[in-house]
């Protein structure tokens, strides 16, 4: 949202609250810059959906490898995935106004897994079959347990593991905070649920 | 006033009887309690009004741009975001760090998280309500550290019910004997889970583990509706349901007609008639036009948060008071108090087998676990004094950290899993060199010169949180918890968000800044009625016992202005 839009949409919260306000009019009001975007009354849930979408900070390679990935990781079953979810245009939108170590770091978790993929398949991520998609996301979802020979846990970091994780860890938060990923937990999108009735198990039986 | 280009006075300007300085949870009882009572009075807050039409407490994250995420927070609120309550829905309530600089020595960290809005940080608080006991006002004569409070738990009861009965606090009696019971509105209700914490930890250890009291409103309540339980108190409540000053104590006062409410007002330093030894008013910088402007007052009232608090009386020094203004003793700034956090552990119920649901109504409140370390009824313990309590939940929860990927990753997470954890909130001693003074080289953006805070947690802060981190994993054990994770660490001072002390109380004028009633020993017409006073922190939650100190102190205010005593 432009600045402008976002200065009306703020007043039009202003006159609003003047039909009752709990405090005396001697209450200054605040400036528009004084309140968030989300107190001002801005909705940017359609933003990402904005027809014409370009990434901010991704290549088209990069943009195109986490939609695949994304994909498989919060795939559509019964209900949207990721790919529906728009994930990919909220990861790039936040990286592209993080910090460079944190821009660095995903690039290079998105890396390794090209590069993983390479070294197996000769070929990037992106351009392999789904089932070789899926093998290495396998090989690398799990953390590697301790080699049964010498008895004790491999002291190597399982770097497979922690890139699959950073990048997991990225598509999840994004999926599960956007509208679908809301729904997909089942919220009915009201709020007000009260009263909280605790456990209404009989005495000692909580199960 | 040397330093600042040109100030305003205006000649119509009529003198308060009593300016109070700060509108937060003691700013606003003290504005109410005064102007009740028929005192003129000017209420000054750094910040600019609020009001229900930004409250976002209803606002689905997806609707943010960032969805909770924000760069702005990170840009303008590095040291803000700290607070579990800094989010992408509310960050302009808190102070922006670039305009609100204070310093730090190499090596000792403190994180000073504040809002500059009316109401204060009562607007985004914890809202959990504990008492004192005399166990906590008199410790040193229990077990010879520091010094006792001036003033007993008989002297703060009934303050205590004046502030319980008119806040709401929902609890259930315990009659334990480290927590007093108070007024309460009718608890909120325990999990499965904390159920069955508090009938193991009963039989096991026969501590209590008792819902937590909290400043929401359970029935409809002195016009404020009961709690609709949607979860995010911090972001503002349209029910008034917790405790703020804004739509409570302020609202009070202003509605009594004695109240002029004085917005964007950031106060510099109280003013002198060095010729009397009084307080003739404060002087405040306009936080939008940066103009110069006088209060004057019979009677000045500081209740801006301790920090701030201390930082107005030190930036006030005059020829009479060279190292601060009421510092005659030399204590101001020091005995500085967060209580200690970091220390506690967490779990899983592997046999509750309850789903998570994201409709159901969500509790903006825990359990509490009294101190048990140190009682009359426990004995001594043998590496450190006094305490800590514990504070804590359980419930089911979407499982986000489920392994794997795919379908059946989608599936694990809304199977969800049901987690108990606990941490600690430990009494931080009172010591000299925990302390805070001006930082002659850093002013903040109205040219006000900043603070320096110097604080450490020491070895006892460091010896409770070791024994709470491992009886948390024996709590939790007991519980029949599996999965047990430990949390061991101290966390750095500021993170509770519980500032106390540098203007402590005391009897003793050559020890101590104010006497018992909040009153300052060099200049009697001068108070801090905030968290500055306490002189030890206790391990409860410091707000509810901040209120009652404020009505108290307000009492014998009013009793002495009317005899023109002050």
């Amino acid at each position: 949202m432009k600045r402008r839009e976002m200065i009306r949409a703020s007043l039009f919260a202003g006159a609003a609250a003047a039909v009752r306000p709990p405090l005396s009019a001697a209450q200054s009001t605040a400036m528009p810059s004084e309140l968030t975007p989300a107190q001002s009354g801005v909705d940017a849930s359609k933003d990402l959906s904005a027809p014409g979408w370009k990434p901010l900070f991704l290549d088209e390679h990069q943009n195109e490898t986490l939609i695949i990935l994304s994909d498989l990781i919060i795939p559509a079953t019964d209900t949207p995935g990721a790919k529906e979810a728009l994930v990919n245009r909220y990861i790039d939108l936040v990286l592209a106004a993080e910090s460079s170590e944190a821009q660095r770091s995903f690039l290079n978790s998105l890396g390794y897994l090209d590069g993983e993929s390479i070294r197996r398949y000769r070929a990037a991520f992106r351009y392999l079959k789904r089932e070789e998609q899926d093998d290495l996301l396998h090989a690398l979802a799990y953390p590697r347990t301790a080699s049964g020979w010498s008895g004790e846990a491999d002291a190597t970091p399982d770097l497979g593991h922690a890139h699959f994780e950073a990048l997991k860890q990225r598509i999840a938060t994004a999926y599960y905070n956007s509208q679908i990923g809301t729904k997909e937990l089942g919220w009915d999108g009201a709020f007000a649920h009260g009263p909280y009735e605790g456990c209404t198990h009989p005495e000692g039986n909580h199960k | 006033m040397s330093n600042y280009l040109f100030l305003v006075e205006d000649p119509l300007q009529q003198t308060y009887d009593a300016i109070v300085v700060g509108s937060g949870a003691t700013g606003g009882w003290a504005a109410k309690q005064l102007a009740e009572a028929g005192l003129k009075v000017a209420l000054l807050e750094a910040g600019r009004a609020v009001t229900p039409k930004e409250f976002t407490e209803h606002m689905p994250a997806y609707k943010l741009k960032y969805r909770d995420h924000s760069p702005e927070i990170v840009r303008t609120r590095p040291i803000q975001k700290q607070c579990y309550a800094c989010m992408e829905y509310n960050y302009e309530w808190f102070v922006n760090d670039l305009e609100n600089p204070y310093s730090t020595p190499a090596g000792k960290p403190f994180t000073w998280q504040r809002l500059r809005i009316l109401g204060g940080r009562s607007m985004v608080w914890g809202r959990q309500s504990y008492r004192m006991s005399d166990n906590d006002l008199k410790a040193a004569s229990r077990d010879g550290y520091g010094d006792d409070w001036p003033l007993s738990y008989a002297d703060l009861a009934p303050y205590y019910d004046i502030v319980e009965n008119y806040v709401g606090i929902s609890g259930a009696a315990e009659g334990n004997e480290m927590l007093p019971d108070g007024k309460f509105l009718p608890p909120m209700k325990m999990s499965c889970g904390e159920i069955r914490l508090r009938e193991r930890v009963k039989a096991k250890f026969g501590y209590t583990v008792t819902i937590g009291r909290t400043a929401i409103l359970t029935q409809n309540h002195k016009g404020r509706l009961q709690c609709h339980y949607c979860g995010p108190c911090e972001r503002g409540c349209s029910t008034f349901s917790y405790f703020s000053s804004p739509f409570t104590t302020v609202k009070d006062a202003l509605a009594s007609g004695n109240c002029t409410l004085i917005t964007n007002a950031v106060v510099s330093q109280v003013n002198m008639d060095n010729a009397q030894n009084k307080a003739s008013g404060v002087t405040y910088v306009d936080r939008l036009t940066r103009q110069v402007k006088e209060v004057r007052g019979k009677t000045v009232i500081l209740c801006a948060q301790a920090l701030e608090s201390t930082r107005i009386l030190l930036n006030s020094s005059t020829r009479e008071y060279p190292s601060g203004l009421a510092n005659s003793s030399g204590a101001l700034g020091h005995y500085l108090m967060d209580h200690v956090v970091g220390g506690g552990a967490s779990g899983r119920l592997a046999d509750f087998k309850v789903l998570p649901d994201a409709n159901e109504p969500a509790r903006p409140n825990g359990i509490y676990i009294p101190r048990f370390r140190n009682t009359p009824t426990s004995g001594k313990h043998p590496r450190f004094i006094r305490g800590y309590g514990f504070q804590g939940g359980a419930g089911a929860d979407f499982n986000f950290d489920a392994e794997g990927y795919g379908a059946s990753f989608k599936k694990a997470v809304k199977e969800g899993v049901y987690s108990i954890s606990m941490g600690a909130f430990g009494e931080s001693l009172a010591r000299w060199d925990n302390y805070c003074e001006i930082d002659r080289g850093l002013k903040d953006a109205w040219g006000i010169p900043a603070l320096r805070i110097s604080m450490t947690h020491g070895d006892n802060e460091h010896a409770l949180m070791e024994d709470a981190s491992a009886t948390a994993a024996e709590m939790l054990e007991a519980a029949g918890a599996k999965d047990i994770k430990v949390q061991a660490n101290v966390e750095m001072p500021g993170m509770a968000i519980h500032e106390l002390g540098t203007a402590r109380m005391g009897t003793d004028p050559k020890k101590s800044v104010l006497n018992p009633y909040n009153q300052a020993h060099d200049v009697k017409n001068l108070f801090v009625m905030d968290g500055a006073s306490f002189v030890s922190s206790a391990c409860q939650n410091p707000t509810l016992s901040m209120m009652a100190i404020t009505v108290r102190a307000c009492d014998h205010l009013i009793d002495r202005f009317h005899k023109t005593d002050v």
